[in-house]
């Protein structure tokens, strides 16, 4: 057993490593890193979630929903540290399997992996406690430096891989929800060539978990998924190779109007308060028109409209994000062109919230991952071999555009049970508060 | 996060008034509007001069709002029938004397009724918790608010409970300091950087170093009334 595959069973143990080990690891961590672009590709299948926050065992629960690495594919959107009690054990078990599988895990940075951020919301107080120095803590702030901004999802297919032993996956299946046995919650259907809206599929769940916008009187059919809030899945029609999905943690910035202008941003320093690398960690997205300020006085939130636009321009099907917490694990918003993805199950140990995950199949057409020129603007046909119909699309065109997105299958996974945490789950002392 | 269903009722039986304490009216109280002056994060001027030249279009505050969720929430108050209810009392206070006694505490509980993190500027929450002993109760609700490097918001509401007396006094207590100054008092308590990033997270520890800038109080005789 080499020693990397010591550490990282140690760390599923939740036990943390030597200080000299966290110094060797982020090492090795930071000299694989600075190799990757700001926007790493990644082939489908690939399993994308969200913010961790230090909650090891949920992390722990995600790998058993999920698939083990390196059997399964990840792509970690951020936040893997601060507010949950174990940021060390999270963090530095994701960046062995990062080391040990540099492809088979994708890691990108979200707005926490910042040494401005972490100093208050736990995780350098974390280290101090557990080592009684800063010094893994500034290991660790180095390797943050070193992570990608961003991740371009390629090959994903248009219809669902089908698990053994499942239910059969119909080729029009566009998104199915599941819970952490992998029971189906609901099915939803493409929209069809005609217009007609998505469909959903009944599916009876035996354990009764979750079942809204699965149980009761028919749902709408133009309602998305449950906590998508979308109304009507994308279109596109069947058979077509998905687009690419770009994966970053926050959101849009308007000095990025294209995927090419990330890949330019000099990454490896402090995430910085002004320019496209603080947008790209920190926007939010709003039901507004074009662009907005945060009533904060910083930070942007973006419509529908710049999602589409942007999507169309980059030749990409869907934005993955993750930073913000919402309550179903994960919400599809604007037509299914952006979906946040939330992966702290009972955020903050109190929130109540379920966590998802978010798999993108293969596409096996070989379709899919040829001569894809990203973010060229005069690319000729963007691969479609002349069939696509964008080539005479007009940006004006957009709001009612929807390229074919690929087929998602979201797992949802509510926290590890209370007592595989080691703690117990202890009342407050009666305190004689004044 | 709003915990809509959490809340604290405090109700005399025989006249059917009652307190409670709810995430609802809690936050109906805080400005939608955007009209009392927003706060603003604390490089929100470093933020919008490097982004003056190139994201100039964008000068919109989509729906402003108070997004601190600044609340001056005292409590939601039931009279019964036009019965006794809270009023002002310049003379009443709480007194401490009797609450510094160890007693035995009969029950305590805390709930939270919201919470935000303000996305990652600090930290917003409205808290409510109690403490019954043998002879009195006391109830602490109180929101809490840091805007790292900005301000320090601190507004208590206790309210004290004699059971004997049948006596109730509500005192509210509104306290603000600025982010720098608090830091600079904790330091001269001695404490070190990292125990101040601690007290930071803390009311309680911050609490006394803070100016008052409002104080009422109220009371209400419940004794001898029924309906």
């Amino acid at each position: 057993m080499s020693d990397l595959d010591r550490a990282i069973a140690q760390l599923r143990a939740c036990r943390p490593i030597p200080e000299n080990e966290v110094r060797e690891l982020c090492h090795k961590a930071r000299e694989l890193l600075i190799e990757e672009g700001n926007v790493v590709t990644v082939n489908a299948p690939v399993t994308i979630c969200g913010d961790i926050h230090g909650q090891f065992h949920d992390l722990m629960e995600l790998f058993r929903v999920g698939g083990d690495v390196p059997d399964t594919n990840y792509l970690f959107m951020g936040d893997f540290v601060d507010r949950g009690f174990y940021s060390l054990e999270s963090f530095l078990l994701l960046l062995c399997l990062k080391v040990r599988y540099p492809d088979r895990m994708t890691l990108i940075r979200g707005n926490h992996e910042s040494r401005q951020i972490t100093t208050v919301y736990g995780f350098y107080d974390e280290c101090l406690r557990k080592y009684g120095s800063a010094n893994v803590w500034r290991y660790c702030c180095d390797v943050f430096d070193y992570l990608a901004l961003g991740a371009i999802v390629l090959g994903a297919s248009n219809t669902l891989s089908q698990p053994a032993g499942s239910v059969p996956v119909g080729e029009d299946v566009e998104i199915e929800v599941c819970n952490a046995d992998q029971q189906i919650i609901s099915r939803f259907l493409r929209k069809g060539p005609n217009g007609a809206m998505g469909q959903q599929q009944q599916q009876p769940t035996t354990n009764g978990f979750s079942e809204s916008g699965s149980s009761g009187p028919p749902a709408p059919t133009n309602t998305g998924p449950p906590g998508s809030g979308a109304s009507g899945a994308s279109g596109g029609s069947i058979g077509n190779p998905a687009g690419a999905v770009l994966c970053v943690h926050g959101g849009l910035s308007p000095l990025i109007d294209n995927v090419d202008k990330i890949r330019l941003l000099d990454r490896k320093q402090e995430v910085p308060h002004e320019g496209a690398m603080c947008d790209l960690l920190w926007s939010d997205p709003d039901e507004i028109d074009g662009w907005g300020l945060s009533p904060r006085g910083a930070g942007f939130l973006f419509g529908a409209d710049i999602v589409k636009v942007f999507n169309h321009r980059n030749d990409l099907s869907l934005i993955a994000r993750a930073h913000q917490l919402v309550m179903e694990g994960f919400k599809e918003m604007f037509d299914a062109s952006i979906v946040t993805v939330w992966s702290a199950p009972n955020y903050c140990y109190r929130c109540g919230n379920v966590a998802a995950l978010l798999e993108l199949s293969e596409d096996d057409s070989g379709l899919g991952v040829l001569a894809r020129s990203n973010g060229d603007v005069n690319r000729s046909d963007g691969g479609m071999g002349g069939q696509g119909p964008r080539g005479v699309l007009m940006e004006n065109d957009l709001l009612g555009y929807n390229r074919a997105g690929p087929a998602r299958r979201y797992r949802v996974f509510q926290a590890a049970p209370q007592d595989s945490r080691g703690m117990p789950a202890k009342k407050p002392v009666a305190d004689y508060f004044l | 996060m709003i915990f809509g269903d959490n809340h604290l009722t405090l109700s005399h039986t025989p006249t059917q008034w009652s307190l409670s304490f709810l995430a609802e009216p809690a936050l109906d109280l805080v400005d939608k509007t955007g009209e009392t002056g927003l706060l603003k994060v604390h490089y929100a001027k470093e933020w919008s001069a490097t982004r003056e030249k190139t994201s100039a279009g964008i000068k919109e505050v989509v729906r402003p709002f108070d997004w601190s969720y600044t609340t001056s929430y005292k409590g939601t108050e039931h009279r019964a029938g036009g019965g006794k209810g809270l009023e002002s009392d310049e003379k009443g206070r709480i007194p401490i004397e009797l609450l510094q006694r160890r007693d035995p505490i009969l029950f305590a509980d805390e709930v939270v009724l919201y919470e935000s993190e303000l996305d990652d500027n600090g930290i917003s929450i409205l808290s409510v918790k109690v403490r019954v002993m043998e002879q009195r109760m006391l109830v602490l609700c109180r929101f809490f608010l840091r805007l790292d490097n900005v301000l320090v918001r601190i507004r208590d509401t206790r309210v004290y409970v004699d059971f004997g007396e049948e006596k109730v006094v509500r005192e509210y207590t509104s306290r603000e300091g600025e982010f720098g100054e608090v830091k600079k008092k904790l330091y001269m308590e001695g404490l070190m950087p990292d125990a101040i990033t601690v007290a930071f997270r803390d009311a309680n520890q911050i609490a006394h170093l803070l100016p008052v800038v409002e104080h009422e109080v109220e009371s209400v005789d419940l004794k001898g009334e029924s309906r």
